[in-house]
């Protein structure tokens, strides 16, 4: 926990003060996380302030201090799902298949030689993107909270009220579609080449 | 070196270093200056919205209430106004009784038949 239980007792009760310190401890880590799971830096900070915003209103509900975290977590996914929902819907910001993907990403890479550190950065976001085009919103969420997070089952368990076991067969269905989608990937997508 | 990491191994290791990659990608930054007076804003904005609707619906309420008052008032103006009956039950039902026998005891008119032929 980043904050005491107290702080969060005091923000829970409208104290508005407490509130911008929990923010204000917080934010940092939950814009890393929603980074990483939507993809698009420059819409993170609007997803983040759509987090803290349900958290304001929201946190009267809140059982007790002590599954704060969680209770953040499950805010954050899902304000990240209803982004990703949004822009799936929107066709010409949604990277159809692989193929095209490798275009871009010569694009990309070919356009920022100056920078050779972010074009390869862009690269891996960009290919992770694609593969995780290949599953749905939720477990596109999932499985990044799991594997690239770092988060266990067991906080996973917390985060979703879902049975463990569950959430273990989830995330290995989704895991095995990435990895099919990274087998067929061509190999300079699949980042295999050691190009540069 | 993250990044290479995932140029070598086995799939499955290959794409847990791609992940992790991945992860150094993007780290944990602080948000820019406007973050928090924007979050606010939102805050506030969402605030007054819920105060708007709030007061809407009490209003509505309450001019229902004055509607369905104001109704009820007319319904029984409109029945105060209403003639009473000035016979009592029992009038009424000898009344009543007086116009049967009339049917019952009316002496029967016999015209005369007339000669057809």
């Amino acid at each position: 926990m980043l904050v005491d239980f107290e702080l969060i007792t005091r923000a829970s009760k409208g104290d508005g003060a407490a509130f911008n310190q929990l923010v204000l401890a917080y934010r940092k880590r939950i814009l890393g996380t929603i980074g990483r799971l939507i993809g698009h830096p420059e819409d993170v900070e609007d997803v983040g302030q759509e987090v803290f915003l349900r958290l304001y209103f929201s946190l009267d509900q809140l059982r007790s201090a002590e599954v704060f975290e969680p209770w953040l977590y499950r805010l954050t996914a899902n304000a990240a799902y209803d982004y990703l929902r949004k822009r799936r819907r929107r066709p010409e910001s949604r990277m159809a298949d692989l193929s095209e993907q490798q275009v871009m990403l010569a694009d990309a890479v070919v356009g920022e030689r100056v920078n050779r550190d972010e074009g390869q950065r862009r690269r891996i976001r960009d290919t992770v993107d694609a593969l995780l085009d290949g599953v749905s919103e939720e477990d596109r969420v999932l499985l990044l909270l799991k594997e690239v997070e770092g988060l266990s089952l067991k906080e996973l368990g917390k985060i979703y009220h879902v049975n463990e076991n569950a959430l273990k067969v989830r995330l290995f269905r989704a895991r095995q579609r990435v990895l099919k989608s990274f087998r067929n990937a061509p190999r300079q997508v699949a980042g295999l080449s050691g190009s540069h | 070196m993250e990044h290479q990491q995932y140029q070598s191994g086995n799939e499955e290791e290959r794409l847990d270093a791609l992940f992790q990659a991945y992860r150094s990608t993007i780290p944990d930054t602080e948000p820019g200056a406007d973050f928090m007076p924007q979050l606010w804003q939102r805050i506030e904005a969402r605030e007054r919205r819920a105060t708007i609707f709030g007061r809407l619906a009490r209003d509505l309420v309450t001019a229902a209430l004055a509607l369905s008052s104001i109704m009820a008032l007319a319904v029984s103006i409109a029945h105060s106004r209403a003639p009473l009956p000035s016979e009592s039950y029992v009038e009424v039902l000898a009344e009543d009784n007086t116009r049967q026998d009339l049917d019952y005891f009316e002496p029967v008119r016999v015209e005369p038949v007339a000669d057809q032929r």
